[in-house]
């Protein structure tokens, strides 16, 4: 059987590539320190598969047809479309078609309906982390997009039990295989909107401190302060998509900073499993 | 509120290929998109406060990014037109 090899979760900023050079030289070696620690960490776990999951940045989807949730079922993945992203070491990623569609057939025997992709483009939602945690093989990934761009979005609550079925389709999974999740984006950022460049850093130390509560806390705070706490915010869905499939149980804090440059409150996270 | 062709337009120059040919000739892509006169009229003034009542506001930023216009001045113009 396959089993759960870790949770972790990291910031996803696109400035984060292109101001870098503008980034003051303290908060470059942090950063750097923290998605090298992730790295690290993925690395010793010894992960077969990574599920990333990350919003589509309107790399895949439109207003025709923006899923909730999708799950990259392909065997392999394009990499980002996203001109400044163009020395990222990977044209295509390896997918794990046998996993994904095990998850999707999860999900639907649960009264899920996610949408599936036999062909994705994994932007920087998930490729930046996975290119700054400077990781010397790059696991087999399973994109799952949830969307935190577009209204109407998944709930919360939703998002939390999205991890709590991925973690029963990793473990219900025939193949002995070791499976991590990888939660990217957030924390509190503002883009495109009135309050663009506001990082709320009180709203991301409660979060980070309700991670160690019960769920519904966490949730129900969320619920109540992210329509005011910046639209980049909403990506704490795949912090909590994580979280579930870690069983709630809270993460180690690597490091948390808010960047103004990259105008992103920067979390890095591991899941005590 | 959201405009599709608006925001089609601003998706579809993603494509670097599109965004050139854009940057080259303006009008004639726009030509391309079922447009009201007023959001023809708003792009031309880069009237980003009404932009941004008609579309994401992820492919309003990318729009003006790709159009050269830098953060401050974006920020500048979304909150005070």
């Amino acid at each position: 059987m396959a089993s759960f090899a870790g949770a972790f979760a990291a910031s996803h900023g696109p400035l984060i590539i292109r101001e870098w050079q503008r980034v003051p030289v303290e908060q470059q070696r942090r950063m750097s320190a923290a998605y090298r620690e992730l790295g690290r960490r993925l690395t010793a776990a010894e992960a077969d598969v990574l599920i990333v999951i990350s919003p589509d940045h309107w790399s895949n989807f439109f207003l025709d047809n923006y899923p909730a949730v999708c799950i990259g079922v392909g065997e392999r993945h394009d990499g980002p479309p996203e001109p400044w992203m163009k020395d990222f070491p990977h044209r295509t990623i390896a997918g794990h078609p046998q996993l994904a569609m095990h998850i999707a057939g999860t999900a639907l025997a649960q009264g899920y309906e996610p949408a599936v992709s036999h062909r994705l483009k994994i932007d920087h939602g998930s490729c930046i982390p996975l290119w700054r945690m400077e990781l010397e093989r790059l696991p087999k990934i399973v994109p799952l997009l949830v969307n935190s761009i577009e209204p109407p979005m998944p709930s919360l609550a939703r998002c939390y039990r999205w991890g709590e079925l991925l973690r029963q389709a990793i473990e219900s999974y025939p193949e002995p295989t070791r499976v991590a999740i990888l939660g990217t984006g957030g924390l509190s950022h503002s883009i495109g909107e009135p309050t663009m460049g506001a990082i709320y850093e009180d709203f991301d130390r409660e979060t980070i401190r309700l991670f160690s509560r019960p769920a519904d806390e966490l949730i129900q705070y969320l619920d109540a302060e992210l329509p005011t706490s910046g639209n980049g915010s909403e990506e704490i869905r795949n912090w909590l998509v994580a979280h579930g499939a870690a069983g709630g149980r809270g993460f180690e804090l690597v490091d948390y900073l808010p960047v103004p440059t990259v105008i992103v409150g920067c979390g890095f996270a591991a899941w005590r499993v | 509120m959201r405009d599709y062709w608006l925001s089609k337009l601003f998706f579809d120059l993603q494509s670097p290929a599109m965004a050139a040919e854009f940057r080259a000739a303006r009008d004639q892509v726009i030509a391309r998109y079922p447009l009201d006169e007023r959001v023809k009229r708003a792009i031309a003034e880069n009237d980003v406060p009404f932009l941004a009542a008609r579309t994401n506001p992820y492919l309003l930023r990318y729009y003006f990014f790709a159009a050269g216009m830098k953060d401050d001045e974006f920020i500048r113009r979304l909150n005070h037109g």
